[in-house]
């Protein structure tokens, strides 16, 4: 279980990363954190000609707050993300979800830009794209491109990046105040990817519901939001009837795959009972 | 084959010089080019932590980094920690406590320790527990592990090592 | 200073030997030696489950760079003898296991093309670029299907899928059956699981020319098999071959049988005259190295309306994959169940068929417990569906079945004895320990809000330290049941203590270094232990069995106390005492309540080197050699409680609580007895509730990683109570009884019975393990459905 050979090229400058993928014909790679390519590449899923390590370019990580929303740069590692308190104060949930991503040492190497650039659909990150409504930079010799959550992820570790683009940046728009969240994660061992995992922010305002969001992860082939489901929420008073509706919705509108982590009978029963619970803890005591 | 590439890293202490092929993951360039064989590999996948070192201050598996990206960097391995008549205090503490059967997992566990002893408040087991959930281990049943990374803690905090 | 008899080591939780080294990085497994010139192999492993090898082509390979020699079977035909492992079982049937597969494949992962090259990285490329044209031939990969008369014959030779079939018959089953009140049935399935040591396998051959002389470093249990199998494969003469089994990073059952690529590296070793290492990865070990369990027992018993126990039957199909592992043979696992079913209880009557099917899969090895993980998750969920039927409590129940102290030694209905142990003083131990009455009361409190908890109990015997009357495996041919031990004072005093056994987790070096060093009456510092090495020795075998403290402890005491003896009749002369009147501790003999003393040191240099002033009867070496043999053995016992709560909505399993009382005869180390019970528990957990080999119904293996095969991480593990109950000695030698194999065979018992008495108020039964999420689901979904 040894990597194929390649050539590689240590990029100082996002430009000497972009041109150095502009030159390979969609032969090279990204290497950020290696903790999704390395495997792939010991296992011999993947023999790339070159391999662009982005690590060493300065200021691709880092938070930064900026009117209304976050900006977490593509090398933004897993530990900083977990442990940022800007994340923390504007997106709890986030917080959240992070101590379920990987392990300690992973957490230590992987990125935001690889999670979701890798695009697993079991995966915490895309999840939380998807649910907070994310745009994504990216950047190649064409340019620079702004592609929301909704569009960036197309199938199973498929997504719209061209193979000469790299992802730069993300941006969370805040929420609104009066938000409350949840996050649900069902895995086999705390650290494994998810079988399940659902997220739920609810937005209310005298006492009712102005904004609803629920994204699932490890359920079909991208993370995947319940827009149907999300609007029979809003304008309501949120009950336990109201989310078991809701619930309802999501369970039967996901399309669930079955594989050696469960089946889609045993996912859908998941997602039905985690999104009326995360709807309830959502709406109630956290905001 | 792939050309080589000049790096430049602290290991344990000791500058190296070397030339690697980019391929050359960390653990094997430590296992095989530096004869450092105390780190393991157990999957070569990410997945048991076997090869748990510690690079530029993070606790990281070997097999998921290339020796060409240590280059300008600091890499400690279990070598790195105590010898056989001075153990380190973490080493100790496994010893004391029974934490290691046939030893495959421990200089990664070692490792992890390590970190976590550096990084995080390890205020209970569970805590304990989650740090190294990374890091397989398939003698002991963890329960001897988790005692001694939790009395080692307390040694290592009080001696500010 | 008087001297006095320091306190005994035996009994008392010496830190281990081996210790700092594994701690400092400075252990030496098999992958860390690279001698000079050393070539890797790559191996092309099949990509079917069964086909027909039509051509081989391997022309680009060779002109990949790095690349030595690529080998096919034909190129090493006549350099090895295929393995074959025999047996006496009657109806048994055996199919040579080839060094690399010949026109066929039998399973995912079998291997057909050596690349050697400079490096692994180097053979991986070439391999890659090995051409073999297959053609896929139907097989039959579910046991109860291959054995269908129609069914394809993975091995056409044999004229049958089945490789083994036994019966073991007692009393009058059906009789007892029509007398009992109440019967409780079930079918019942053990999915296939991987033993999983950390190190993977691993094989270093080196080849002397010069002098015909073959090393082997392997990461083996079993050195000594190892010796006797180069020998003979290789034609080479028994003094010509060394096997080193040096640190060994876990084995638990799976490094005990004799493998093609342990073979493969001396082959090559002697083409090439260069040292050939061969390193398994992750994917290589999940599809090559022997398995476990994947049963399915049809069981049932009968019971007196009192709870005595009056009938068994089982009928037991094992699923044994494509060859026969040596010297253990497919008889192993499956025919092991069998006989451990009746387990620790009083049982007149047992009927147990066993049928081993050949499919094309990865073959069934001894693993961790062999068969009684098995037998004893049947036997217990048995139990407690009688006692459940009944109303009884399934602590009563199994008092009331336990075989009683005046009851041994006890023929259990298969045949086997068991030798007087604490089957019933454990389960009290254990009760007294959790607290089970407690337990229970908060078992119902949580239940009435709604929480699932449960517990489980199990309680099993298992013969350890087998000696040379009874074969380790069913109609195995090789003896395991003597053990030899050299031990030898030298010229500086320093002693040197050589065993057969192989440690390879087992902190042997520290147990059997607290026996001699009690025994001779030296420091743990003065003794040097060797093991896992064949140099020298007449006939060795290896750790397995939980066989090591009993038999090389054995060999140990008799060894230590010939070369004690000649020890104190050197020091009666030298010191001018009688021998009576001396006494040896922390390396000094004494004349006992005077101030006389003597170092071993110093003893040592008059015998050797002032040789001639010797008496003539005392010029001798302090050396000796001793076999022992404890003939049939004896009996290890314990019994688990386990707490768990099933989420409602996740259906995982947590275990809240879990207690081991068990009897392993005399401790010698309680710190290293505890950690084997913790980890063979954790095992026994992981096979429980998560580790599955999964294969598809085509064959194709599903679980190539350590994502796809889960194991236990230190978040699902409990802390856990040992207690250690000793009953009478048993007649083995210091009183030891074997204890390494134990927590992984209660502990999936244990569980499944927690499991159901969880989810009992929904009339669920635990009757398949591992009992995983999705198992759980689908049993929930279904009693839900009843209801409706
Ligand atoms: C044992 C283990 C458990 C894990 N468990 C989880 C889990 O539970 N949840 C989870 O979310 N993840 C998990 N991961 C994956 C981990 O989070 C990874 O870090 C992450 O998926 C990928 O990030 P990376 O920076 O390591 O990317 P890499 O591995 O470096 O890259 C992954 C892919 O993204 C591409 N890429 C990376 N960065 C960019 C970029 N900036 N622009 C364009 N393309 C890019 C690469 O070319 C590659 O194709 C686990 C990993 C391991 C080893
Ligand atoms: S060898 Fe690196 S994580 Fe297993
Ligand atoms: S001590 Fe053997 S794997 Fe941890």
């Amino acid at each position: 279980m040894k990597p194929p050979p390649f050539k590689y090229l240590a990029a100082r400058t996002l430009d000497e990363a972009i041109d150095a993928l502009a030159c390979s014909d969609g032969e090279a790679k990204v290497l950020a954190g290696g903790q999704s390519l390395v495997p792939m590449l010991n296992f011999r899923l993947l023999e790339p000609a070159w391999l662009v390590d982005i690590n060493r370019i300065p200021g691709l990580d880092g938070i930064q707050d900026a009117a209304g929303s976050l900006h977490i740069g593509a090398l933004t590692r897993h530990k900083t993300t977990e442990n940022a308190p800007l994340i923390a104060d504007a997106f709890p949930i986030v917080t959240a979800a992070m101590s379920h991503v990987a392990h300690f040492g992973v957490r230590n190497r992987g990125t935001i830009g690889g999670s979701l650039a890798h695009a697993d659909p079991a995966a915490e990150l895309p999840m939380l794209a998807m649910l907070l409504d994310a745009s994504i930079t990216t950047q190649s010799g064409k340019g620079k491109r702004t592609i929301a959550a909704k569009d960036f992820f197309r199938g199973s570790l498929a997504t719209a990046l061209e193979p000469t683009e790299i992802l730069t940046a993300v941006t969370l728009p805040k929420l609104p105040p009066a938000t409350g969240w949840s996050f649900e994660e069902i895995s086999r061992r705390p650290g494994d990817f998810a079988v399940a995992a659902v997220a739920v922010t609810i937005t209310q305002q005298g006492g009712r519901c102005t904004d609803a969001r629920i994204a699932l992860a490890g359920v079909g082939a991208t993370p995947i939001r319940f827009p149907q489901a999300e609007r029979t929420l809003i304008g309501q008073t949120i009950d336990a009837a109201m989310a078991n509706a809701a619930a309802a919705i999501v369970r039967d509108q996901c399309e669930p795959q079955s594989d050696l982590q469960g089946s889609a009978d045993y996912r859908r029963h998941l997602v039905g009972h985690l999104v009326a619970r995360g709807i309830d803890v959502a709406a109630g005591a956290r905001s | 084959m792939s050309e080589s590439a000049h790096i430049r890293v602290t290991v344990n202490g000791s500058p190296i010089e070397c030339d690697v092929e980019p391929r050359m993951l960390l653990g094997d360039f430590l296992r095989t080019t530096l004869a450092l064989t105390g780190t393991h590999f157990g999957c070569e996948h990410g997945v048991c932590g076997a090869c748990t070192v510690i690079v530029n201050g993070d606790s990281t598996r070997s097999c998921l980094m290339f020796a060409v990206q240590a280059d300008g960097g600091t890499v400690e391995t279990v070598e790195s920690l105590g010898t056989i008549d001075a153990l380190h205090p973490l080493q100790e503490a496994f010893r004391t406590h029974h934490a290691l059967q046939c030893g495959y997992c421990t200089p990664g566990m070692l490792m992890t320790a390590l970190d976590l002893i550096r990084k995080r408040p390890l205020a209970n087991d569970a805590e304990i527990r989650d740090g190294l959930s990374g890091n397989l281990c398939r003698c002991t049943g963890y329960q001897n592990i988790v005692i001694a990374v939790r009395e080692a803690a307390k040694v290592i905090r009080a001696s500010n090592l | 200073m008087l001297e006095t008899t320091r306190p005994k080591l035996v009994g008392a939780s010496v830190k281990r030997v081996e210790d700092p080294r594994l701690l400092t990085g400075q252990g030496a497994y098999t992958d860390d030696f690279r001698p000079n010139g050393m070539l890797h192999v790559g191996l092309v492993r099949s990509v079917h489950p069964f086909a027909r090898i039509v051509h081989i082509n391997t022309a680009e390979a060779k002109r990949m760079p790095g690349v030595i020699g690529i080998f096919t079977a034909a190129d090493i035909d006549g350099a090895a003898k295929p393995i074959l492992a025999t047996s006496k079982m009657k109806e048994y049937r055996a199919v040579p296991l080839p060094i690399l597969a010949k026109d066929t494949v039998h399973h995912v992962g079998e291997a057909v093309v050596a690349v050697v090259a400079t490096s692994r990285y180097l053979a991986e490329d070439a391999l890659r670029k090995v051409e073999i044209d297959y053609e896929p031939l139907a097989a039959c990969t579910d046991p109860e299907e291959a054995t269908r008369p129609s069914a394809p014959l993975v091995h056409p030779s044999l004229g049958s899928n089945i490789a083994l079939a036994r019966e073991f018959v007692r009393g009058d089953v059906p009789a007892a059956m029509a007398a009992a009140q109440v019967r409780v049935k079930g079918r019942f399935r053990f999915f296939r699981k991987a033993a999983l040591a950390l190190e993977s396998r691993s094989y270093l051959a080196e080849f002397n020319g010069g002098r015909r002389e073959l090393t082997l470093h392997t990461s083996t249990q079993v050195p000594g098999i190892v010796r006797e199998s180069l020998a003979e494969l290789l034609d080479l003469p028994g003094n010509s071959v060394r096997v080193i089994a040096p640190d060994v990073g876990g084995g638990f059952g799976a490094k005990t049988s004799v493998y093609p690529e342990e073979i493969l590296v001396c082959v090559l070793a002697r083409r090439l005259g260069k040292p050939v290492k061969y390193t398994s990865d992750r994917l290589e070990d999940l599809s090559s190295t022997s398995q476990a369990f994947d049963e399915v027992i049809d069981a049932e018993l009968g019971v007196a309306a009192d709870g005595t126990l009056l009938a068994l039957s089982a009928d037991v199909t094992g699923d044994v994959g494509a060859y026969s592992v040596y010297p253990w043979t497919a008889a192993i696992e499956p025919v092991q169940v069998v006989s451990f079913l009746p387990g620790p209880y009083r049982l007149a009557n047992y009927l147990g068929k066993v049928r081993g099917v050949i499919t094309p899969k990865v073959p069934l090895g001894p693993y961790r417990g062999v068969g009684r993980p098995v037998s004893t998750f049947v036997m217990e969920r048995l139990i407690d569906m009688a006692a459940v039927k009944l109303g009884i409590d399934p602590v009563a129940m199994r008092l009331k079945n336990l075989v009683r102290e005046d009851e041994f030694p006890y023929k259990v209905a298969s045949g086997i004895v068991w030798d007087r142990s604490a089957f019933i003083e454990c389960l009290d131990a254990a009760c007294q320990k959790a607290d089970y009455a407690a337990l229970r009361t908060m078992q119902h409190a949580a239940r009435a809000a709604g929480r699932w908890i449960g517990i489980g109990i199990a309680s099993y015997a298992e013969l350890t330290g087998i000696g040379s009357k009874i074969p380790a495996a069913p109609g195995m041919p090789v003896n395991t049941g003597t053990e030899t031990a050299t031990i030898r004072i030298d010229a500086t005093g320093a002693v040197t203590a050589i065993f057969g056994v192989a440690s390879h987790g087992q902190g042997l070096e520290t147990t059997l270094a607290q026996i001699v060093a009690d025994d001779l009456g030296v420091r743990m510092e003065d003794i040097r232990i060797i093991q896992g090495d064949t140099a020298g020795r007449a006939y060795v075998t290896g750790t397995y069995a939980s066989r090591s403290t009993v038999l090389a402890g054995g060999a140990a005491k008799l060894a230590a106390g010939a070369v004690r003896e000649k020890v104190m009749l050197a020091a009666s002369h030298l010191m001018e005492a009688a021998v009576e009147d001396l006494d040896a501790s922390n390396g000094i003999i004494f004349v006992r309540g005077t101030d006389r003393r003597m170092t071993f040191k110093e003893l040592a240099r008059k015998v050797y080197v002032e040789f001639s002033r010797l008496p003539k009867e005392l010029q001798q070496e302090l050396e000796a050699t001793r076999l022992y043999d404890p003939v049939v053995g004896t009996t290890s016992s314990a019994s688990h409680i386990a707490m768990v709560e099933v989420d409602p909505i996740s259906y995982q399993v947590h275990v809240l609580r879990y207690v081991v009382a068990e009897d392993c005869g005399r401790v010698v180390n309680p710190m290293i007895v505890e950690g084997q019970v913790h980890g063979g528990v954790a095992q026994g957990i992981g096979a429980a509730l998560l580790e599955e080999v999964v294969y598809s119904e085509d064959g194709q293996l599903m679980t190539g990683s350590l994502m796809d095969y889960v194991l236990p991480s230190a978040t699902g593990i409990p802390m856990m109570d040992v207690l250690h109950v000793e009953a009478e000695s048993p007649s083995t030698l210091g009183g030891f009884r074997g204890m390494g194999e134990g927590g992984t065979i209660g502990a999936p018992a244990a569980i499944a019975n927690a499991v159901s008495d969880a989810l009992s108020p929904l009339g669920i039964e635990i009757n398949e393990l591992p009992a995983t999420p999705e198992r759980i689901f689908r049993l929930v979904e279904q009693a839900s459905k009843q209801k409706r």
